[in-house]
C-alpha cells in the first residue's frame, strides 16, 4: 500500500501530519490565464484531477497540519468563504516551518521533504518551484506580502535545482486524468461494496477494482466495467438503470447518472447530473448534463447546465492536433489529438448546442444554439446569439440566474461571490468586448 | 440628419423585418411588432451601434415601445455627449 490513504474526502499521510504548513500561492496572471476559464472563479489548487483537487494531493504528499492560501484579490473574500486556513494573510508567513510550493506540482512526482533546513527549489529557469522555509528563516525574509517573500527567500535562502513535472494548462489535467484517478484509487486502498448494488448487476473485473461507498445506490441493469481501470462510486451517488461505467472513473458524492454511457477517465462531481455519452472529462460539482449529446475531453466546472444534446468535437477530422484559444486572440497548441471544451462556471447551453475541438466558454455564459458548431472562443459573461457575441440581458439577469440555480440546491449566492464575478466581469471585458464589436458586425451585415 | 425617431424607426424595421412606414411611436416591440426576446437583445445591440452609445442593458431592455424607446435613447445621448437630431 502507498504511504497515502483516502480518508473522508482527504488524503492523508499514514505517517500523521507534519507541524509544518502548506503555502499555496496562484497569484501571477500569466500562470493563471493558461487554466482560464477553470481558474477565473478559482485558484488553481482547487482544480480537480483524479478523485480530489490538486490541493488534496499537495497536503496529502507534504504531510501538512494545515494550509494558507494566497489568491488574486478579486477572489479573496469569495475564497475565504469556501476554506477553513488563512487567504491572503500574511501573517501566515511566521510562526511555522512553511512549504510553499507551486500548486501546478504533480503530486505524486513531488520528493521534498515537508521539514528539513530551508532551501528553495527553481527550475531550469529560475523560477521558484517550492520553498521550505524554517520557522526561524521566515522571521528573517520580508513579510510586507507574499511577493516580497518569496522574492525575499530566493535572494537569502540555499538554492536547489528543481525538475519537478507540473501541469501547464488546464487540458494537462484533461489528459493525465485517467492515470491519476488509478493512482489516486491505489492510494486510497479502498475497494468492495459498502453501498447497494441492485440485481441483476453486471460487473467486469475484478471486484477489487471497485468501491461503492456508503449510501450510494446502483440500480439493476448497470454495467461495471473494472477491467481497464478501477472505478470509485462515492457516497450518496445513485447510479440508474442502463448507465455503463468504465474504469478508470471517479463518481463524486451525491452525482446522479442516468442511463449514461460513461467512457473511461471521467471525474464526475460532487453533486452533479450526467446522461448522455462522457468520456475522459473532468466535471466540477453541481453542474448538469442530464440528457444525450457527447462530451469527450472536456473540463466543465461548476454550476454549468448543458441543454439536451450538447454535444463536443474532441477529435479533429484530419487527426491533427488541437488549438485553444484562451484570450480570444492567440491559439495555444495542445500537443495532442484530443481535446473537447474548456466551460467556465455557471454557464448553460441550450439544446443541440455544438462545440468546435479544442472550444473555449468562459463563465457565467449563455448559449443559444444555431445549429452550426459555434465559434471556438466565446468570452466569459457572453451572450452567444444569433450566431454572435452579444451582451444580451447583462450581468445582473446572469447573477439572478446563478442564485436561483444555486438557491434550488440549498447553497447561497453571497455577497463576496457576485464581487469575484464582478472582478472576473472586469479582468475579461477586453476578449468579450472584441467578440460583441465583431457581432455588431455581422449583425450590421444582416 | 436624420432624427432619432427616424433612426429608431429604421434600425427597428431591420432588425424586425417590418417596412419603417408601418412601425408607429405607441407600437409595443413584442406585442405589436412582434419581437422575441432573442430579438430585443439584437435591437439592443443595433441601437448602440447606429448612436454610438452605451446602454445600461437592464434599462434598455425594460423600454417596452418604440416612443419609448425615442426617448431613452435621446436622454442617454445627451448623458454621452453625443449629437442627435431631436
Amino acid at each position: 500500500m502507498s504511504a497515502r490513504s483516502f480518508k473522508a474526502g482527504l488524503f492523508l499521510t499514514e505517517k500523521g501530519l507534519l507541524p509544518m504548513r502548506l503555502v499555496l500561492v496562484d497569484r501571477v496572471e500569466q500562470v493563471r490565464s493558461c487554466f482560464y476559464p477553470l481558474s477565473l472563479s478559482r485558484p488553481i489548487w482547487e482544480l480537480r484531477c483524479g478523485m480530489g483537487t490538486l490541493k488534496d494531493k499537495l497536503l496529502a504528499v507534504a504531510g501538512a497540519g494545515e494550509a494558507a492560501y494566497f489568491v488574486p484579490g478579486y477572489m479573496a473574500d469569495a475564497y475565504r468563504e469556501r476554506v477553513e486556513g488563512a487567504v491572503n494573510d500574511v501573517s501566515a508567513l511566521r510562526g511555522d516551518d512553511l512549504l510553499v510550493v507551486d500548486p501546478r506540482i504533480r503530486a505524486d512526482d513531488f520528493d521534498v521533504a515537508g521539514t528539513g533546513p530551508s532551501e528553495v527549489g527553481v527550475d531550469e529557469k529560475g523560477e521558484v518551484v517550492y520553498a521550505r522555509i524554517a520557522k526561524g528563516d521566515a522571521g528573517r525574509l520580508d513579510g510586507s506580502g507574499i511577493e516580497a517573500f518569496m522574492e525575499s527567500a530566493k535572494a537569502k535562502l540555499a538554492k536547489a535545482a528543481c525538475d519537478l513535472k507540473r501541469y501547464k494548462y488546464s487540458w494537462d489535467l484533461i489528459l493525465s486524468n485517467a492515470e491519476q484517478i488509478t493512482a489516486d484509487f491505489a492510494s486510497a486502498g479502498r475497494s468492495g461494496i459498502e453501498g447497494v448494488v441492485e440485481e441483476p448487476k453486471a460487473i467486469r473485473g475484478s471486484e477489487k477494482d471497485i468501491y461503492v461507498a456508503r449510501g450510494a445506490r446502483v440500480h439493476p441493469m448497470v454495467v461495471i466495467d473494472a477491467e481497464h481501470g478501477p472505478v470509485h462510486i462515492d457516497e450518496g451517488a445513485e447510479i440508474h438503470p442502463f448507465t455503463r461505467i468504465e474504469g478508470p472513473c471517479y463518481i463524486g458524492k451525491g452525482s446522479i447518472l442516468f442511463g449514461a454511457k460513461c467512457r473511461e477517465g471521467n471525474t464526475i462531481g460532487p453533486n452533479c447530473r450526467v446522461g448522455g455519452e462522457v468520456e475522459e472529462s473532468i466535471i466540477h460539482g453541481y453542474s448538469n448534463k442530464y440528457h444525450d449529446g457527447f462530451l469527450g475531453h472536456a473540463y466543465v466546472g461548476e454550476w454549468v447546465n448543458l441543454g439536451a444534446l450538447t454535444t463536443n468535437s474532441d477529435l479533429k477530422n484530419d487527426y491533427s492536433t488541437v488549438s485553444v484559444m484562451l484570450d480570444g486572440v492567440r491559439s495555444v497548441e495542445t500537443g495532442s489529438t484530443k481535446v473537447g471544451s474548456l466551460i467556465g462556471d455557471h454557464t448553460k447551453t441550450s439544446i443541440g448546442t455544438l462545440f468546435n475541438t479544442g472550444s473555449y466558454v468562459g463563465g457565467m455564459a449563455i448559449i443559444m444554439a444555431t445549429g452550426k458548431p459555434l465559434p471556438k472562443f466565446i468570452p466569459s459573461f457572453a451572450w452567444f446569439v444569433e450566431g454572435v457575441v452579444t451582451k444580451g440581458f447583462g450581468r445582473k439577469s446572469l447573477y439572478d440566474t446563478a442564485r436561483a440555480a444555486m438557491g434550488r440546491r440549498g447553497c447561497e449566492w453571497s455577497a463576496a461571490e457576485q464581487a469575484m464575478w464582478d472582478g472576473i466581469f472586469e479582468i475579461t471585458s477586453a476578449g468579450r468586448d472584441r467578440a460583441v464589436k465583431r457581432g455588431r458586425k455581422a449583425m450590421l451585415g444582416r | 440628419m436624420a432624427t432619432v425617431e427616424e433612426r429608431v424607426k429604421e434600425v427597428t424595421a431591420h432588425v424586425l423585418k417590418v417596412s419603417p412606414d408601418e412601425i408607429k411611436m405607441e407600437d409595443s416591440f413584442t406585442e405589436d411588432l412582434g419581437a422575441e426576446s432573442v430579438q430585443s437583445i439584437e435591437l439592443v445591440a443595433m441601437f448602440e451601434e447606429e448612436f454610438g452609445i452605451e446602454m445600461d442593458e437592464d434599462a434598455a431592455l425594460a423600454v417596452q415601445t418604440v416612443g419609448d424607446a425615442v426617448e431613452f435613447i435621446a436622454k442617454v445621448c445627451r448623458e454621452q455627449g453625443v449629437d442627435v437630431e431631436q
